[in-house]
């Protein structure tokens, strides 16, 4: 029965999702574009940070690295097409989350959170000095294509597979494996999982995520630079997306960006100068009030049963992590 | 490089390296007792300044003079911030007491903004531009209070947590809550302090270094950046670590900064992971 509504709904949803570019203007579509973009940067970093358990704080690198490699093959000699250059973009971007991975995913707790954000840091350096390729601060501009449509149905068709890939991780033995690691490291090595590949994959996947949202953005924004593209903001984004929704699941990230997104464009829309301080005024008021997402609730509420729903479930949330 | 600008450079490494042991002394002390990287703290640091600042510049202080007011605003709001925010999530995993630090210090970075503008500041006495010859190098006397201010806080810190009842109970609860709460420590309230004292810290370096460099609000996260990099120099543990790591950061920080100085970040990182691939307990921390 609960199955049958499920899927109900996921088929509304889905309708409504393909539909909506004849329901709303072109600019409201814009917003929406940027919800799926958001909602795919997430599920990336769901990966790594939820189901892995690794704080990975510098997923903006391959975002990034997603968008220069996509522009760069669309420019100059080449004239790649957008989808292979998109592809090739994510290919780049996971070999580099491999490459990086290696030494960085050795590293445990705070340390790791830091060196991804070190790295975040010193790509963005690199692609500010390497004037040769990247043409420095000035940046790159892409072809332009003034498509609303075009961008939408592309970011929602890579919604949905990385709802179909999340899914499948979550049932897979790589997505088993991450998570014995999130929960206990050596008791995982100890079973045998080669925690190093599987650490890395789960990286990698993040890191394809994160380029392919770069490389639509990219192609939508026409114009990419290291100060755009490299921006911390990014990275937090997709953190508290996944969070609010409930890291660790498959429809969280999506959820999560989604009201994200709805509190961004409705709510402190209308305080374009204080955006970045109401921005951390949720950051804290969803920390403290459910450090792990909605999906928790959603939890505690199945967990009740029948009984109704008190705002006291909510309350023993934040009472879990308190010391007195 | 010629040997007179060599001695400017070491000269120029010493004096920054003991304001930075101040800059990452109370992130340690969060970090090292409760396993809160707190990414406020550079936040902490900018309101020091901007303490020192207005005092200065609305009521005639001297700067050296406002050190122990700065430090009593942060104390007070580490105290408020950690009781009503911070112990909430305390015991929730890793990544929320990381987000909830990083909103904050969105949050008071951007307030600060507001209300302040952006605009670079700094402290001017009637003292700032003048110094000591010493051979070849030139050492302002502004710089020279600040690095024995930076000392003698060092040191009293050092000396509380080693003497002190209070002090005991922190290292205590640091070591194992549990055994501490068994003999009797009020954990919450260790927490409370050492969270406060580690805000009073920041606020003093705050104060000093809106005497040396101009100083505005976006500064914040480049100095939470630097107390991460040097408490994982020199290891977490004690006081002594964080001198010993400001010391060797300052001095990678102005070679690299004088070899080459647009990819100083870069390569201060890749030095910071590769020692951290090697050594994780820094380099005088004992191994875990």
């Amino acid at each position: 029965m609960r199955k049958g509504v499920a899927v109900l709904g996921s088929l509304l949803a889905l309708g409504l999702c393909l539909a909506l570019p004849k329901l709303v203007s072109s600019y409201r579509l814009l917003t929406y574009t940027r919800f799926l973009l958001l909602a795919l940067t997430a599920q990336g970093w769901n990966f790594i940070g939820g189901y892995t358990g690794y704080a990975a704080f510098g997923n903006v690198a391959y975002f990034g690295i997603g968008a220069y490699t996509t522009g760069l093959l669309m420019l100059g000699r080449w004239h790649v097409p957008f989808f292979p250059a998109l592809a090739a973009g994510a290919l780049v971007s996971g070999a580099v989350a491999i490459l990086l991975g290696l030494p960085i995913l050795r590293l445990k707790g705070h340390y790791f959170a830091i060196a991804t954000l070190g790295v975040a840091e010193a790509l963005a350096q690199v692609a500010d000095n390497w004037d040769s390729v990247t043409e420095g601060s000035t940046g790159i501009d892409l072809p332009i294509r003034s498509d609303g449509e075009f961008f939408y149905y592309t970011a929602l068709g890579f919604v949905i597979l990385g709802v179909l890939c999340t899914a499948w991780f979550s049932r897979s033995k790589l997505g088993y494996g991450c998570v014995a690691i999130r929960e206990d490291q050596d008791a995982a090595r100890m079973l045998g999982i080669d925690t190093t590949l599987y650490k890395g994959l789960a990286y990698a996947l993040s890191a394809v995520f994160a380029a392919v949202a770069g490389g639509i953005t990219a192609y939508q924004n026409v114009h990419v630079t290291p100060g755009d593209f490299f921006q911390i903001d990014y990275t937090l984004e997709m953190i508290i997306a996944t969070i609010i929704g409930g890291a660790g699941t498959v429809a969280g990230p999506v959820l999560g960006a989604a009201i994200y997104q709805l509190l961004s464009t409705y709510v402190w829309g209308r305080f374009l100068e204080l955006h970045p301080t109401v921005l951390g005024l949720i950051i804290v008021l969803f920390i403290v009030f459910l450090p792990r997402g909605l999906m928790t609730v959603v939890g505690r509420r199945r967990a009740a049963g029948e009984r109704r729903f008190r705002a006291s479930d909510l309350l023993a949330n934040v009472r879990a992590h308190r010391v007195t | 490089m010629s040997s007179g600008e060599l001695g400017q450079i070491v000269v120029n490494a010493v004096l920054l390296s003991g304001i930075l042991a101040l800059v990452a002394l109370g992130f340690s002390l969060v970090w090292g007792i409760m396993n809160i990287v707190n990414l406020a703290h550079g936040a902490f640091i900018v309101l020091g300044a901007y303490v020192t600042f207005f005092l200065h510049e609305l009521l005639h202080i001297d700067p050296f003079l406002s050190i122990p007011v700065s430090m009593l605003v942060l104390f007070t709001l580490g105290w408020i911030l950690q009781r009503g925010l911070v112990n909430q999530v305390i015991r929730a995993p890793l990544l929320a007491t990381f987000l909830l630090t990083f909103g904050l210090e969105l949050l008071i970075v951007n307030l600060i903004n507001f209300f302040f503008k952006a605009d670079l500041r700094s402290v001017t006495t009637g003292y700032s531009g003048a110094g000591l010859t010493l051979g070849p190098a030139r050492i302002p006397y502004a710089r020279l209070g600040a690095l024995a201010v930076s000392m003698v806080l060092v040191a009293a810190l050092a000396w509380f947590l080693k003497s002190t009842r209070t002090g005991r109970a922190i290292r205590a609860t640091g070591m194992d809550i549990d055994a501490a709460r068994l003999t009797g420590v009020k954990v919450a309230a260790v927490y409370a302090s050492t969270f406060a004292i580690g805000a009073a810290m920041a606020g003093a370096a705050g104060s000093l270094l809106s005497m040396i460099v101009p100083f505005d609000p976006n500064l914040g996260g480049t100095y939470t950046q630097r107390a991460f990099a040097i408490c994982v120099l020199g290891g977490l543990g004690n006081v002594a670590n964080v001198v010993l790591g400001a010391a060797v950061y300052a001095f990678v920080d102005v070679f690299v900064g004088a070899s080459w100085p647009s990819l100083s970040r870069a390569v201060t990182f890749a030095i910071l992971v590769i020692l951290l691939i090697f050594r994780p307990q820094g380099i005088a921390g004992k191994p875990a």
